[in-house]
């Protein structure tokens, strides 16, 4: 629409150009100079460095995430090996303990043995006094009881009595209900 | 305001009018003396000037960030891969793909030159845009045209020739009316109307902002109507702004539908 208001415009007067037509071939001839130029310039100087510096950019991008993943593996490696000697360590650690515990029980259990056989020792050996105590206490009870017995039948016949001769009766009963 | 200034015979335009608003005609906003060569091939004026600017300052801030290029990218040279980047990431890859790569020196070319071309329309001293005259917007076009159909005939041979103007998928009978549409809309439209869309859009800009700087001076220049000049100029701030935009609007356009016609020509099946 503007271009017909243009052209109708130029019919109107004219002196009035016609802009839709270049009129200046000097205008084209500076403006394809120019342009040309810059493609030319862009194409083989200016754009090279840039173009080149952003594929090292780039590349150096992929360098770096290359370089951090291999870190993050390494890392995660390390965090593997650290879990793998922790576990170890927790593993041997049960394990010492365990021995430990087994030593203080079979510690525990011979010295509760050897001190078990020496009270029953002990006991074995106070119980053989006691008995040659009761031995000789009844031996001894046995005499007095004779002549206690005796002394008290001659005082029920009122006659005397022989103590050494019924002495050995009198024990021979006391032996017979011990 | 600073339009008028820049070209004095556009207040001698208002003031001819006898205190009404007269806008200066066409030739007097887009028509600019000769520094030389006035009539020949070699004419240098205003528009080769901004041609000339727009060619050396992409040089310089691609030269500057090319010199000490360094793997963390700081100033200019951060700012320049920046612009790779975009032009890599929103024109070559979505419309002609990784192999469209070896295209990104004339895409990124072109979009800088039309960029700064255009910026001139907001550059105070100059409201110009190169662009707003046919001259660069068409030669842009015819190298965009020679690029694809290249390309197509390149990889494709003849085969491409078949491929834009016998569409797969048609019925045969229909190629009667597609293939002379085609011919019109792939070979001669295209160019035509990508270096239309460029130069009208400029050129639409530039007498629009023309338009209301000669409003403004006008209108603070009879005391009744301060007020509403005042507001033309808040017209004329806020399109200069907006032709700011457009500015780089119209080259990422340029260079997006330039890439789009490389790859269908790379690609003719899809």
């Amino acid at each position: 629409m503007l271009a017909s208001l243009l052209v109708l415009a130029a019919e109107e007067d004219p002196a009035a150009i016609n802009p839709v037509v270049p009129d200046e071939i000097g205008e084209i001839f500076w403006g394809a100079l120019a342009f040309f130029t810059l493609w030319i310039l862009m194409r083989y100087w200016l754009l090279p460095p840039l173009m080149k510096v952003r594929e090292e950019r780039r590349a150096k991008e992929i360098e770096d995430l290359e370089a951090a993943e291999a870190a993050r593996t390494a890392a995660e490696q390390v965090r593997r090996d650290y879990d793998t000697t922790i576990a170890e360590a927790r593993t041997r650690a049960a394990e010492v303990l365990e021995e430990a515990r087994a030593a203080a029980e079979a510690d525990r259990a011979s010295k509760v043995a050897a001190a078990e056989a020496e009270v029953a020792a002990q006991r074995q050996e106070a119980m053989a006094e006691l008995e040659a105590a009761r031995a000789a206490a009844i031996d001894q009870m046995g005499g007095d009881v004779a002549d206690l017995a005796v002394t008290a039948a001659s005082k029920v016949v009122d006659a005397p009595l022989d103590v050494a001769s019924h002495r050995g009766t009198v024990q021979n009963y006391v032996e017979g209900n011990r | 305001m600073l339009h008028a200034l820049a070209n004095p015979s556009v207040l001698l335009a208002a003031e001819e009018g006898g205190g009404g608003v007269e806008f200066p005609p066409i030739n007097l906003i887009v028509k600019w003396p000769h520094a030389f060569g006035e009539g020949q091939w070699y004419g240098f004026n205003k528009i080769a000037l901004i041609s000339l600017i727009a060619m050396i300052v992409p040089v310089l801030l691609f030269w500057l960030a090319g010199r000490k290029a360094s793997l963390v990218p700081k100033g200019v040279q951060n700012v320049m891969e920046s612009s790779i980047d975009f032009v890599e990431q929103q024109v070559v890859l979505p419309a002609i793909g990784p192999d469209g790569m070896r295209y990104l020196p004339m895409l990124i070319s072109m979009f800088f030159f039309i960029w700064i071309g255009n910026l001139f329309e907001v550059i105070p001293t100059a409201h110009m845009p190169a662009n707003a005259r046919m001259a660069n917007p068409l030669m842009l076009a015819i190298v965009a045209w020679v690029m694809f159909i290249g390309v197509g005939l390149k990889h494709h041979k003849l085969g491409y020739l078949k491929e834009a103007l016998f569409p797969p998928g048609v019925p045969k009978a229909l190629y009667i009316l597609v293939t002379p549409i085609e011919f019109l809309s792939t070979f001669l439209i295209r160019p035509f109307s990508l270096a239309v869309r460029l130069f009208a859009n400029m050129l639409a800009g530039h007498i629009l902002l023309v338009t209301f700087s000669v409003l403004t001076i006008t209108l603070v220049g009879a005391s009744l109507l301060v007020i509403v000049g005042g507001l033309s100029f808040a017209m004329l701030v806020a399109f200069t702004g907006f032709e700011f935009m457009v500015a780089f609007l119209q080259a990422f356009i340029f260079s997006l539908l330039t890439a789009v016609y490389i790859g269908g020509a790379l690609h003719p099946a899809h």
